[in-house]
């Protein structure tokens, strides 16, 4: 015990020197009552001399002290038993403030402790709390507006995967109306013959109207791969495009490649801005024109599914899809 | 109570009002109005139950009884009777002949804002019992309304006094000092002061300037205050403690003495507070000599307001025209910094960019009063001739607010804080702590920089933070304050029923609860609230109950000498000097003193020392050696003689043990625990923190002290509140001693199950083991 030491080095302490035998006989008596083993002991007092030795950082001292503070000033002493009160009440307290009767408005609590820690200025802690608070209402209102951000983009995307698969369905349309209508003037032209080429398309991409031109490139692109792996199964391994110089144009001919692939591939390979454009269209509005498009060739509404026998288009309840509903 | 005031208020003037009319009358053909039989006249109607005759007689001590004053009726007379006394050729109160000095003075005098509204006091003064004055600092009412006074309410002819009440003893010295030059009589006669341990006042005295505590002394063995005829209560407005106990004290003598007249003087114009407070007594303001100030704002907060208020002072030198600053912080340490800093910059300023000289002059309550003198030297001159002028600056505490006047000021500089005592009984401390100040301090600190001519204030917070953050007034002092001697003081004062006593602003009951309590264990009140033996003894000494009890009971312990000696060091301000340049040494010279046993003991060894041959050889240049602060020492000196004084009345016995016996300091220390046995700390187990003993507020030993050795138990003289807890001036005890000396405090029955009990009930246990073998036996 340190206090004992003390005493020990003052001589002026030296009557309190019987206490410290006294004090050491009497500290026995608290040890365990079941028995330890010597390791057993020798841990425990390892242990216990550990956590008693631990010196707390300075952070967590402060901490302590500042709870210890906030704990014992929030606490009311009146509400306890206390001596002082017991006085005020003989001289007449009942609670309530003191001072005269008249006096409204006197004290009720004791006037609480605010500890400045650093050398801020008035109003700086206001202000930061103020700005923290701004932030946090920031942040919140950047998190709403993300939620709703993320549900637009996503009904968005659906949205136009609908409508990109209308405008597929309106390309299938075109092309066909198209088809029938090409099909008509060749019977009124009297070109029968050429009605079975017409499912392989020969015309030059460019030439088809740029509305359903899409459709019919990535037919194509399809009808390329598809050769493009056929060919490979067929172990002619060469490319539809290569020019074998051993070959001449018998055997090309005979071989099949002929100048139409040719520029089918051709074609395939080449840019074609007025494509991009148009796809880099909304769909909505790619729809939209499609859907023109049909009503002033064909008569047809997309919407109805029908067509109509006249320009007057009679019974069709407008152009857009809601009108439909 | 309440409702007999109006009466009694307005009984006296009503009566004094018909005597005056029916004198003003008959003055005209009454033979009373025959100067040479005036003064008969005058004592025969003023003071009819009073012997006034031999009174006057004896004060006039058998010179000619013809003084400017004789002609004068009390509370009958004018301005211009006044006016015509004052012009001499001899002095109205003592028939000397007047100086060439004293004319001097009096035309100043005669050019201050109250003199034109003299009249108007006296008419107000005359008609009614309580007069609650306004006058904004430069007014003139702490040094002229006094005089006023003396002129119209004549305290002499009934030998009374004229009592004017100061905050701070510095005030009622220096004041007391210049009045008695105005009226051209010796300080001490006619016009002394009387503060805590220093009594300047004599059997002719008629006007005594006093701190507000030492009228609250004497008015506990005199309740009804019979020496005066009138209290002036000055600077009201600040609130201290002893203000607010002598308004309700006043309050209440009123009523038992008509004759006794008050007046309030208040700087700030929230007097309807104390109008109110005072049943609607009427009110007189007077303007202060004041010129506008312009004030200005930080568009945002400041991160470090000293940094700011050193940018703005430089600022304000390098831009502004002549006219010197004046800047507010908190305490020593950072006006000392602050000023260092100024210099420093300022230096190089006058190098680099020719600006004006620039001289700093720190201010401070604990400042060698010659140095406080040094505010008042003129600004530096230019460096050279036509060069750029030069300026003063004063860093100040709130002191400079209120109490001191500097002329020349043109800029204030108000970072907005100020340290406040603040006092919570749930933990009972009381410390001094960097606070926000108030909406009126902020406008008292602006109003300085329009003293000379039209000003600046530079706040160093927004315009939105003063409006929202500041509060309107501040706390007055005594819900700051711990009021256990208060509560001693009261019950002296023989008022009982402390619970509904008229106080203008009373405490929260929890701070009156604590100060009961502890009173209760001290032993000065008993457990109905009255007054012990020990409370009516401690009563009579000026000190903290805790100090006077321990004081009174040092007898026991063989060790009231020493006791005495601790008491007066503990009442000074601090001993050690420790200066930021040679805070190394400092420390050595300390250690030279230290007793391994605690901060009080040191303290002893030091006194001791001074006392001894070599020192008082010379005591100056041993202090200057030994890193000590004479002026404490020596005021520890005299505190000394008047404590001694007052044991020795009181028959308590001045003893000592003899220092080579072994329990020496061990009585010392068990004397100690007799006073502070409620501010005592444990050790934890772990660490160097301490525990308060039931509290259970965890402190640390404030750095500065000298106790070597682990303690397990402390007392201490003092918990200071700052970033950590800590705990000042302390001293190693024992257990069994708090057991031993404070049964009733050390009930372990009362203690919540913790360290603290456990290792109590340890020692409780030990001793009881103790004497059952004794009696074993």
């Amino acid at each position: 015990m340190p206090s004992q030491d003390l005493n020990s080095s003052n001589p002026s302490h030296d009557e309190e020197d019987g206490d410290d035998y006294m004090n050491m006989v009497i500290a026995e008596p608290s040890a365990p009552k079941e028995k330890e083993t010597y390791t057993q002991r020798r841990l425990r007092k390892q242990r216990e001399s550990e956590a008693k030795g631990r010196v707390k950082s300075k952070a967590e001292r402060a901490a302590d002290e500042a709870a210890a503070r906030e704990v014992a000033l929030s606490k009311s002493l009146l509400d306890s038993e206390n001596k002082g009160l017991a006085m005020m009440a003989k001289m007449g307290f009942k609670g309530g403030a003191l001072g005269s009767k008249n006096n409204i408005g006197a004290r009720l609590d004791p006037i609480g402790i605010n500890m400045k820690e650093d050398r801020g200025g008035i109003g700086l802690d206001t202000e930061k709390k103020r700005k923290f608070r701004e932030e946090v209402e920031k942040e919140g209102k950047r998190v709403k507006a993300e939620e709703g951000e993320y549900r637009e983009r996503v009904r968005k995307e659906r949205e136009d995967a609908r409508l990109e698969s209308l405008f597929g369905a309106a390309m299938r349309v075109a092309e066909r109306m198209d088809g029938e209508k090409e099909e008509e003037e060749a019977i009124k032209n009297g070109q029968v013959d050429e009605i079975t080429k017409r499912t392989i398309s020969t015309k030059p991409l460019k030439q088809i109207n740029v509305l359903w031109r899409g459709l019919v490139r990535q037919r194509e692109e399809k009808e390329r791969d598809r050769r493009m792996r056929y060919d490979l199964h067929q172990s002619l391994s060469r490319l539809p495009t290569y020019d074998d110089p051993d070959e001449d144009k018998e055997d090309k001919k005979a071989l099949g490649k002929d100048k139409i692939q040719h520029t089918l591939v051709e074609d395939l390979e080449e840019e074609d801005p007025e494509l991009d454009a148009f796809i880099a269209l909304d769909p909505a509005e790619r729809l939209h024109k499609l859907v023109l498009h049909l009503r002033e060739e064909y008569n047809y509404c997309f919407w109805c599914k029908f067509t109509y026998p006249d320009k007057e288009m009679d019974g069709c309840p407008g152009l857009t899809e809601e009108d439909h509903d | 109570m309440a409702d007999r005031r109006p009466d009694q208020a307005e009984m006296p003037p009503s009566k004094r009002l018909k005597t005056s009319d029916v004198k003003v009358k008959a003055s005209t053909l009454d033979p009373t109005t025959n100067p040479y039989l005036s003064h008969r006249y005058e004592i025969a109607d003023i003071d009819p139950e009073n012997s006034g005759f031999s009174n006057r007689n004896g004060y006039s001590n058998g010179n000619s009884a013809r003084t400017g004053l004789s002609d004068f009726k009390r509370h009958t007379t004018t301005a211009k009777q006044a006016h015509v006394a004052e012009d001499g050729p001899n002095n109205p109160f003592n028939n000397a002949p007047l100086s060439n000095q004293y004319f001097n003075i009096l035309e100043t005098r005669r050019e201050l804002p109250v003199h034109k509204q003299r009249q108007e006091f006296l008419d107000m003064f005359q008609k009614t019992q309580i007069l609650v004055f306004v006058g904004e600092t430069g007014s003139g009412k702490t040094t002229q309304i006094p005089q006023f006074v003396l002129f119209d309410d004549l305290p002499h002819f009934n030998r009374k006094l004229v009592a004017c009440t100061q905050p701070r003893r510095v005030a009622a010295m220096s004041v007391a000092q210049r009045v008695a030059n105005e009226m051209d009589v010796k300080l001490g006669e006619e016009v002394g002061y009387s503060i805590r341990f220093e009594d300047v006042t004599g059997p002719k005295t008629i006007l005594k300037y006093m701190t507000d505590g030492m009228l609250l002394r004497e008015a506990m063995h005199d309740h009804n205050l019979t020496r005066y005829s009138c209290i002036i209560l000055d600077e009201a407005h600040e609130r201290t403690l002893s203000t607010d106990i002598l308004m309700g004290l006043l309050k209440e003598v009123a009523i038992r003495r008509p004759d006794l007249k008050i007046v309030i003087m208040s700087a700030t114009l929230d007097a309807q507070k104390f109008q109110r407070y005072f049943n609607d007594a009427p009110l007189l303001a007077v303007p202060g000599r004041t010129h506008p100030v312009e004030i200005f704002y930080t568009p945002e907060p400041e991160r470090d307001y000293v940094e700011a208020a050193l940018r703005t002072v430089l600022q304000i030198h390098a831009t502004e025209p002549e006219g010197d600053i004046l800047l507010f912080l908190t305490g020593e340490e950072e006006i000392e910094d602050a000023c260092r800093k100024i210099s420093m910059e300022a230096d190089e300023m006058i190098r680099e960019a020719d600006a004006g000289p620039l001289k700093v002059y720190p201010l401070y309550g604990t400042l060698p009063p010659q140095q406080q003198q040094r505010i008042f030297e003129p600004a530096p001159p230019p460096a050279r001739a036509g060069g750029r002028p030069g300026r003063k600056v004063i860093v100040g505490t709130n002191i400079a607010e209120t109490s001191l006047t500097i002329d020349g000021i043109v800029y204030v500089v108000d970072p907005g804080f100020s340290k406040q005592k603040v006092y919570n009984p749930r933990i009972r401390v009381e410390s001094l702590l960097v606070s926000p100040i108030s909406k009126a301090s902020a406008q008292q600190r602006a109003g300085r920089a329009g003293r000379t001519r039209p000003g600046k204030c530079f706040r160093l917070y927004t315009e939105a933070a003063f409006k929202k953050e500041l509060i309107e007034q501040t706390h007055p002092e005594i819900l700051r304050s711990n009021l256990a001697n208060t509560v001693l003081e009261l019950k002296k004062l023989g008022i009982d029923d402390l619970v509904h006593f008229d106080l203008m602003d009373p405490p929260a009951p929890e701070t009156l609860m604590r100060a009961l309590e502890e009173l209760n264990y001290l032993a000065c009140l008993d457990d109905d609230g009255d007054l012990t033996t020990l409370g009516k003894l401690a009563s009579e000494f000026p000190l903290d109950p805790a100090l006077a009890v321990m004081l009174i009971s040092s007898p026991e312990f063989f060790c009231s000498n020493e006791i005495l000696s601790l008491t007066a060091l503990l009442s000074v301000p601090q001993l050690f000097v420790r200066p930021a340049s040679a805070k190394k040494r400092a420390d050595e010279m300390k250690a030279l003193f230290a007793h391994p046993d605690g901060d009080h003991l040191t303290m002893l060894n030091v006194y001791h020392a001074f006392k001894g041959p070599e020192a008082q050889a010379d005591p100056k240049r041993w202090c200057h050696d030994h890193f000590l602060s004479l002026r404490a020492l020596q005021s520890a000196d005299n505190v000394r003689q008047q404590l001694k004084r007052i044991m020795e009345t009181n028959e308590i016995d001045l003893v000592s043990t003899d220092f080579n016996d072994k329990d020496y300091y061990t009585n010392i220390r068990r004397a100690l625990v007799a006073g502070f046995f409620m501010q005592v700390a444990k050790k934890d187990p772990a660490g160097k923190a301490y525990k308060t003993v039931k509290d259970d507020q965890n402190v640390l030993l404030h750095p500065s002290t000298v106790l070597g050795v682990e303690s397990e138990w402390i007392v201490y003289n003092e918990f200071v509140l700052t970033t950590k807890n800590y705990v000042r001036t302390v001293t190693s005890v024992r257990p069994e001693w708090l057991l031993d000396i404070a049964p009733n405090y050390y009930d372990l029955s009362t203690f919540k199950a913790g360290e603290i009990k456990t290792a109590l009930q340890r020692t409780l246990d030990k001793i009881k083991r103790k004497q059952a073998i004794k009696r074993g036996r």
